[in-house]
């Protein structure tokens, strides 16, 4: 148990490093890991949507896939399995992300952003753990998305296979695929393709290893007493912060931080609703693509959910952007909030024994 | 006294399982499931039992007994 500690530290404290590396290598300010910003630019560059700033197939969502399917086929975790309720996972991916959009984050950004010094972040953080608590409120009482069951081989590794043409497609660049003009928006800024893919690849591992996890960490603590999982999400943070610190990338403050705006409230419930989705899920958007890279099909027809998403957001102009959040924004966000509770409350069942 | 630790396909099969050992007056905590026993996130039941334990339902993934050696798989739903 004490190795478990030991062990979801140093990754928590590898994943903070890189994660603020990636910046320094080209990534977005505060931008090193945001899964729901990658997965919004990867939809973008498929064309699903046409929000010409962010548009781009990011390579560590493909490295954090293939990373967690190599390591889980080596210690024999590659282990198909799926059909727990895939529609309902789908439609809660799908407004987790306008949740995060809403914010302009996943809650892996949302940490980032805090080791940045953006402020705002903190509203994020106080509507994210009140989503973790209205989640485990919902899990005391009996919610459950029914059982998952063995899948053939095949069946769970479409995924990763898809995730290496991707990359292909990447590199080959065909006209059909989108990507952002330099200095055209978010998505011209990465590092390069190896760098990135690199750095998905390991985090991939050390997720996969610890089954690190951000709304996990704060689930465990509340129903378990169990703290963990909350130390490797400390531990990015801390180790964030110090290599930010160190490259001058640290910057305190409410207004102008970047890729951000300073609705206090609107932030608050977009990672409300992230994290009260997230827990209905089971875990976070970046343990979802760890999940999928182990066969869990669930958890794919979940990041595909995710990327619809993503579509939608930017389609019905749903996404915030530095200005503000929108006013379709905001009713998208109160209808995401009223869906994930009618899916709590549906799927919670009465004391039987 | 044995120790074992049960394994589940969701959080509402755990607590279920949890319930039943209650109810056969054995000893059972629910808790997140150890790294070495599962990738998975999900949520076990710790229990002592002597010789008989509640029958496992359609939820149970694994049952384990707790040995100085390690664990000791009894079952595995993968493997019937």
């Amino acid at each position: 148990m004490k190795k478990e500690k030991t062990t979801i530290v140093v990754a928590g404290v590898l994943i903070g490093v890189i994660a603020a590396m990636l910046v320094f290598f080209g990534n977005p300010a505060n931008m090193g890991f945001c899964i729901a910003c990658f997965l919004r630019d990867t939809t973008g560059a498929l064309g699903l949507h046409s929000a010409a700033a962010v548009q781009y197939i990011r390579p560590e969502i493909i490295g954090l896939v293939l990373g967690a399917c190599i390591v889980s086929l080596i210690t024999k975790e590659f282990r198909p399995r799926g059909g727990s309720a895939p529609v309902t996972r789908f439609v809660l991916g799908a407004f987790v992300m306008i949740g995060c959009l809403m914010f302009l984050g996943c809650p892996f950004r949302m940490i980032l952003r805090l080791a940045g010094g953006d402020g705002n972040a903190i509203f994020g953080l106080v509507g994210f753990v009140a989503g973790i608590l209205t989640g485990t409120f919902f899990l005391k009482k009996g919610y459950t998305l029914k059982r998952s069951y063995k899948m053939p081989k095949l069946e769970g590794g479409i995924f990763p296979v898809v995730q290496i043409v991707m990359l292909l497609l990447l590199v080959a660049a065909p006209a059909f695929i989108y990507f952002t003009e330099p200095d055209g928006g978010p998505g011209a800024k990465h590092a390069a393709i190896l760098i990135s893919l690199a750095a998905g690849v390991i985090v991939g591992i050390l997720a996969q290893r610890t089954r690190l996890c951000m709304v996990g960490g704060i689930r465990d603590a509340v129903l378990f007493g169990e703290f963990k999982l909350l130390f490797g999400f400390v531990a990015i943070l801390v180790s964030a912060l110090i290599v930010n610190v160190i490259l001058g990338y640290f910057h305190p403050g409410f207004a102008g931080q970047p890729i951000a705006h300073t609705d206090g409230l609107w932030n608050a419930l977009g990672m409300y609703l992230a994290g009260f989705g997230c827990i209905l899920l089971g875990g976070c958007p970046m343990r979802q693509l760890i999940l999928s890279g182990e066969g869990n099909t669930d958890s794919v027809v979940t990041v595909l959910g995710l990327m619809a998403g993503a579509a939608f957001a930017h389609n019905f102009g749903l996404a915030s952007s530095a200005d503000g959040p929108t006013a379709n924004g905001k009713i998208a966000v109160v209808i995401g909030i009223i869906v994930v509770a009618v899916i709590g409350v549906v799927n919670s069942r009465r004391k039987e024994a | 006294m044995m120790k074992y630790i049960a394994t589940f396909y969701s959080h509402y099969g755990a607590i279920q399982y949890r319930k039943n050992c209650e109810k056969m007056d054995l000893e059972a905590v629910v808790m997140p499931v150890p790294r070495d026993l599962s990738s998975s996130c999900g949520t076990c039941v710790r229990f002592e039992a002597e010789g008989e334990f509640p029958e496992r339902n359609e939820e149970v993934e694994q049952i384990v007994r707790i040995e100085d050696s390690g664990y000791v798989r009894i079952y595995h739903a993968d493997e019937e």
